[in-house]
């Protein structure tokens, strides 16, 4: 009896150790870390072409992949929450990529031409392939 | 036949000017955020939100689910590919029309009210949304939001161990 409540009281505590470090890990996980990921290389014309011609395809490719790209700024802006958002030209002047960074990038003007990667989350028929976590890179 | 010719010079010269009148209002980063009724730990927000406003009524906006950004990335994950299948149904639409546009006076500074009707396109299913918001008109620029609620499994999308009903929160500030 005496040892059956023993094995019973360390499940238990086995148990609420598991239970801890489940709960711990889920709300710990960090998010992606872009400047550790290793990237796809493009410029901002071929992934704007790419979804453009065959958006399924592209999907396939790049969506959630950590994309790095070259491209000439088109316009800087502020989001609602006060990240920086650049928009890259792409071969059609209405069609941007636009990627909201992490940090603002220092010293960078529209028309300059920059290398950087962010996460690509997607195409938007007629507005813009989107980006985020975008990041300088050296 | 001059007369003839004049008036229909006239008549092109309107239809142009009519045609110049409908301004239309852009922003490639409005703001779409949710939370789950029932508990609030379950919230995200995607500020790269397309949206359109013509004067005419017309209000559309497109957002990509893997632009939804969650505090817990484990959640932002299983958001994605256990409930949403962002892979499979990357993008939702939304294309519809303000119905009392004519209350709403584009170039006059104020809130506006105004009702909402339209298609929205979710997970792969596209039902008609009817919602109430407000259209601030603030020199030159424009603002729409708007509060309503969703039955996730309107949209064949099954989470009920997360939420059933989420309350979504559109923001949108327009060039």
């Amino acid at each position: 009896m005496k040892k059956t409540l023993k094995y019973f009281l360390i499940l238990v505590v086995v148990v609420a150790i598991a239970a801890t470090g489940f709960v711990v890990y889920v709300y710990n996980k960090p998010h992606r870390n872009v400047a550790k990921e290793k990237a796809v290389t493009l410029t901002a014309e071929q992934l704007y072409h790419a979804f453009k011609d065959n958006e399924q395809q592209a999907n396939q490719l790049y969506l959630d992949k950590v994309i790095e790209l070259t491209g000439r700024i088109a316009q800087i802006a502020t989001n609602q929450q006060g990240q920086t958002v650049i928009d890259f030209n792409t071969a059609d002047s209405m069609v941007t990529i636009n990627c909201t960074f992490k940090n603002k990038p220092p010293n960078i003007k529209v028309g300059d031409s920059v290398h950087f990667k962010g996460i690509c989350t997607g195409y938007i028929p007629d507005m813009n392939v989107v980006m985020n976590n975008g990041i300088l890179v050296e | 036949m001059y007369t003839k010719l004049s008036l229909l010079f006239l008549f092109c010269v309107l239809s142009i000017a009519g045609l110049q009148a409908q301004k239309s209002f852009v922003t490639r980063n409005g703001q779409i955020s949710f939370v789950a009724t029932n508990d609030d730990d379950v919230s995200a927000v995607n500020n790269e939100v397309a949206s359109r406003i013509t004067t005419n009524g017309q209000i559309t906006f497109s957002l990509l689910i893997k632009s939804f950004f969650f505090q817990y990335a484990e959640m932002q994950d299983h958001f994605n590919s256990d409930y949403l299948q962002s892979n499979t149904y990357p993008r939702s639409d939304f294309k519809g029309n303000i119905t009392n546009i004519q209350s709403v006076n584009f170039s006059k500074n104020g809130i506006y009210p105004v009702t909402v009707q339209g298609n929205l396109t979710l997970h792969g299913i596209t039902k008609p949304i009817t919602v109430p918001g407000t259209i601030e008109v603030a020199n030159n620029k424009i603002i729409a939001k708007a509060r309503f609620t969703l039955l996730l499994s309107d949209f064949n999308i099954h989470a009920d161990r997360v939420a059933k009903k989420v309350a979504i929160q559109f923001n949108c500030t327009y060039q």
